[in-house]
């Protein structure tokens, strides 16, 4: 009776406006990091014109195929620091999840013990075992002692570097004429093969996108159909709340960092079976950490990661070319990077509360709307 | 100095004796009149009162007398002098300060860096700070030792602590933004004692509340609020709780007492000898035992903080570390979760509505399905039904009267009362055979407040056990059908609330003569 069509028009207002606010949140963020990374240009003295006309200018295929590659990685790592923000879980120890897991995943690849592809998935299966075994160690220590999950996932970053190189020296095959180290290379039959996006040389993607892309459908089904997913959202808003009705906060928080975890084994992957075909002491490092911005830009949603990784992957590959170019250290995107992040958890906030004042005022409205003689008449209703 | 019996008429009217004067206050928002034409006079050395319901504009008020707010019509008099309020700030330097109901202390710092913080200008953060707060400590009788970590008081010296800061930044006008929704009988007395020291000292207090009986016995003069107006300021003396009740609401109003008893022989909830270690010294809850039988309501009574929510949380597998057993209707629950405790039959409205019972930002329908995520309507095959779980939130909202636009508004937009009203119809849906109501009506206004308790003598009549506590006496005696209090975490009484009345058992949850 109360869910009358008249309130329903004064009702979508509010969420129309903040759905625009959502979507203009991040531009305005970037224009503000552009603002900033410009200024820091100009008072280093460098050509602010040339580094965006390199940075912003149509990339070629080839560019295009690096920076899909690029992304599908990040994009892997952004999913898995988001599980564990929903669950306000900090995973901050993707890095060392994915290392370790990448170097297992090659030792087993590279044994072949099984053949084809049924390799692959054992080595996958590896991977993500790994992954969340790692990250299990911190969400157990969280559960059972209330270890921060931040100190012990960073504390577990170094060990897995220390680990890994430890093992990498066990398990690499030297190499005649080169001192670096490697794994055995997976062998041609398990190796996933890569999707032509057009002619030439290295315009071919990674054939983990498709995958990739599935865990992204996947972790969007996890969270918002399933009855673990509404437990995970609601322990990440409210542990009080999920603790009252029910949910045990414990499993959780292990289940949260055991599948952020897995996810995180799969960050290497794409790398391992699209690329190197091998671990070895070059591995792209510090993939988790761009994953934790990534999550924050795209707001924990599944698209919205992959905006952020396509953005991000995108800058880095632009700006490869600013030293040859302009003279202009790459790394000045970094700067562009961390003002991003900076700029749209500002902007989000701000948007997120605006957007909660308008529905209060929505409410207070529709309800103000309501036939006054109703209110009058009857002695149990009080306005709210 | 002023007291309880009606001031002279020439003293309303002299202009020096009026500390703050609202006329003609009015504040819109988008779409609500929050504030319309509202006149106040506080007399310097009196406590005036401000109640009214929910939503009536109490707080919108004092925002604007603080600072937070700009009115959009209407003057403030402070000492008889117009001033234009546009931050907190400017308020506290025309000697206005504010209590708020929900603390704002650093638990880790001292009483004395709590009061100092951001005040620093005052009388520094040293020994003339630690002086100041001594002296005012003692000319109010606040009892304050500055060096206190905030983390070790209690409740009660934590309000003090609140007050003190105010009047330590020389405000001579306090608000008191419901004071004594935190505090258990005997605190509310001390607080008393305090603000009627305050008074004598020629400050002056706004005390806003909706607990008419403490508005009645503290102030000098109440002005009721309904709909964002003034409706009337009346003298406590010649007033009862009833007529101010039927001021704020506009009506005749209910009452909480239940019609003929309805309980049966059929035990459903049966608790034997439950204890609650407790890691430092006394055990939290010890040697607990009581039936509650079908269509019975059995109330516990008991000074906050000696067992009530411990026993609460004990039952609903909140705990680990509880001994004894609970027995639902031959179903053993001792060794269960929470979860598997709920999908036995409980349904539980916890105390505190905000940190236990809502998501807060999320949407009506997923409130509905928190604690109900297993069960149909709300799931089906692990998987969330959005569906379903919609079109039964729109019934809870039809048959509970939660005034709400739909289903998709966040829980946070509601107020207090509707959040309530929603949580009582969620735990209602699960077909429970026992409901555990914490404090059902804590900070709810009156209108919502009597359909909750229609609610729990509807859940009686159908032959629910329910447990009840709470911590207003009256609600307690009129909807128990057997009150038993708790004292220390023990069962020290058993009261038949028919001839029982608030003194009596105020007395007996106090322990006086029972094993003082």
């Amino acid at each position: 009776m109360n869910t009358v069509t008249p309130t329903r028009a004064t009702r979508t207002d509010p969420r129309l406006v903040t759905l625009v606010l959502r979507l203009g949140a991040p531009a305005l963020a970037l224009v503000a990091a552009f603002a900033i990374t410009s200024l820091v240009l100009v008072l280093a003295g460098d050509p602010v014109g040339e580094v965006w006309s390199t940075i912003l200018s149509v990339p070629e295929t080839r560019n295009l195929a690096n920076i899909i590659n690029n992304a599908t990685v990040l994009y892997l790592s952004g999913v898995a620091v988001a599980i564990g923000f929903r669950m306000n879980l900090f995973n901050i120890g993707v890095d060392g999840q994915y290392r370790t897991a990448a170097f297992v995943a090659a030792v087993v690849a590279g044994e072949a013990w099984l053949p084809g592809f049924l390799n692959t998935l054992l080595a996958l299966m590896a991977a993500m075992a790994v992954g969340a075994a790692w990250a299990g160690i911190a969400g157990v220590l969280r559960a059972t002692r209330g270890v921060s999950e931040v100190i012990s996932t960073i504390m577990l970053n170094f060990i897995s570097i220390s680990v890994v190189a430890y093992l990498l020296r066990k398990a690499a095959v030297a190499e005649p004429g080169s001192n670096s180290l490697n794994t055995k290379e997976v062998p041609e039959g398990s190796r996933i093969p890569n999707l032509s996006i057009g002619d030439g040389p290295s315009t071919e993607v990674y054939g983990f996108v498709v995958i990739a892309a599935l865990v992204g459908l996947a972790y969007w089904f996890m969270l918002n159909r399933t009855r673990f997913g509404f437990d995970l959202r609601a322990t990440g808003q409210s542990s009080t709340a999920a603790i009252a009705s029910g949910i045990s906060v414990k499993k959780m928080t292990i289940s949260a960092m055991l599948i952020s975890g897995a996810v995180a084994g799969l960050v290497g992957m794409p790398i391992l079976f699209g690329s190197s075909f091998t671990y070895g002491s070059t591995f792209q490092p510090g993939l988790g950490f761009a994953g934790i911005a990534i999550a924050l830009l795209g707001r924990n949603h599944p698209i919205g990661i992959a905006l952020g990784a396509l953005l991000f992957a995108f800058l880095d590959e632009q700006s490869n070319p600013l030293q040859i170019l302009v003279g202009v250290s790459p790394d000045i995107v970094n700067i562009t990077q961390g003002v991003i992040v900076l700029t749209v958890v500002v902007s989000y906030e701000l948007v997120r509360r605006y957007g909660v004042r308008l529905e209060q005022h929505a409410v207070a409205r529709a309800l103000a709307a309501e036939p006054a003689g109703r209110r009058d008449t009857s002695e149990k209703e009080v306005s709210a | 100095m002023s007291s309880s019996a009606p001031a002279p008429v020439s003293d309303s009217t002299d202009p020096a004796a009026v500390a703050v004067r609202l006329r003609g206050i009015g504040k819109r928002f988008p779409g609500v009149i929050a504030n319309d034409d509202i006149n106040i006079d506080v007399r310097r050395g009196t406590i005036h009162a401000v109640v009214g319901e929910n939503g009536a504009g109490k707080s919108t008020l004092m925002k604007i007398l603080y600072g937070v707010q700009r009115p959009d019509a209407g003057t403030i008099e402070i000492n008889g002098e117009v001033v234009s309020l546009g931050s907190p700030a400017d308020a506290i330097k025309a000697g206005v300060g504010m209590v708020f109901q929900h603390f704002m202390l650093a638990d880790n710092l001292t009483v004395l860096e709590n009061v100092v913080l951001g005040a620093e200008k005052q009388h520094g953060i040293g020994g003339a700070a630690r002086r100041e707060i001594a002296r005012i400590s003692e000319a109010y009788g606040l009892d304050i030792e500055p060096d206190r970590l905030v983390e070790d008081l209690g409740v009660g010296a934590r309000q003090r602590v609140e007050i003190l800061k105010v009047l330590f930044r020389g405000a001579r006008v306090l608000i008191l933004d419901e004071p004594t929704a935190v505090l258990v009988p005997q605190e509310v007395d001390e607080l008393f004692d305090n603000l009627r020291e305050l008074k004598s000292e020629g400050l002056s207090v706004i005390f806003i509340s909706h607990k008419l009986d403490e508005v009645l016995a503290v102030a000098d003069e109440i002005t009721v609020i309904r709909r964002g107006t003034t409706v009337r300021t009346v003298d406590p003396a010649g007033t009862t709780a009833r007529q101010l009740a039927e001021l704020m609401v506009g009506s005749e109003l209910p009452s909480p007492s239940t019609e003929t008893s309805t309980v049966t022989d059929e035990v459903l909830l049966s608790v034997q000898h439950l204890g609650l270690p407790s890691p430092e010294g006394r055990p939290l809850l010890e040697d607990i035992t009581f039936d509650i039988h079908r269509g019975e309501v059995l109330g516990i009574a008991g000074v906050e903080g000696n067992g009530q929510a411990e026993l609460v949380e004990a039952i609903m597998g909140m705990r680990s570390g509880a001994t004894g057993s609970i027995v639902l209707a031959d179903k053993d629950l001792s060794g269960l979760s929470t979860r598997e405790r709920r999908e036995s039959g409980v349904g539980y409205v916890p105390a505190d509505r905000q940190r236990h019972g809502l998501l807060l930002d999320s949407p009506l329908w997923e409130n509905r399905v928190l604690g109900h995520q297993n069960r149909p309507p709300s799931a089906r095959h692990g998987l969330i039904d959005k569906q379903a779980a919609r079109s039964d939130t729109e019934r809870i909202i039809a048959e509970y009267d939660v005034r709400t636009p739909g289903p998709d508004v966040l829980a946070r937009a509601l107020s207090g009362g509707n959040q309530q009203k929603l949580i009582v119809g969620r735990e209602m849906s699960g077909d429970p055979i026992l409901l555990i109501a914490a404090h059902p009506t804590r900070g709810v206004d009156v209108g919502a407040q009597a359909a909750i308790w229609t609610h729990i003598k509807n859940a009686r009549r159908r032959g629910l056990a329910v447990l009840l506590i709470s911590a207003d006496l009256d609600e307690l005696i009129g909807l128990s059908d057997r009150i038993e209090v708790i004292l220390r975490g023990r069962f020290v009484a058993t009261f038949d609330p028919h001839d029982l009345t608030p003194p009596r058992l105020g007395s007996a949850m106090t322990g006086a003569g029972e094993d003082a």
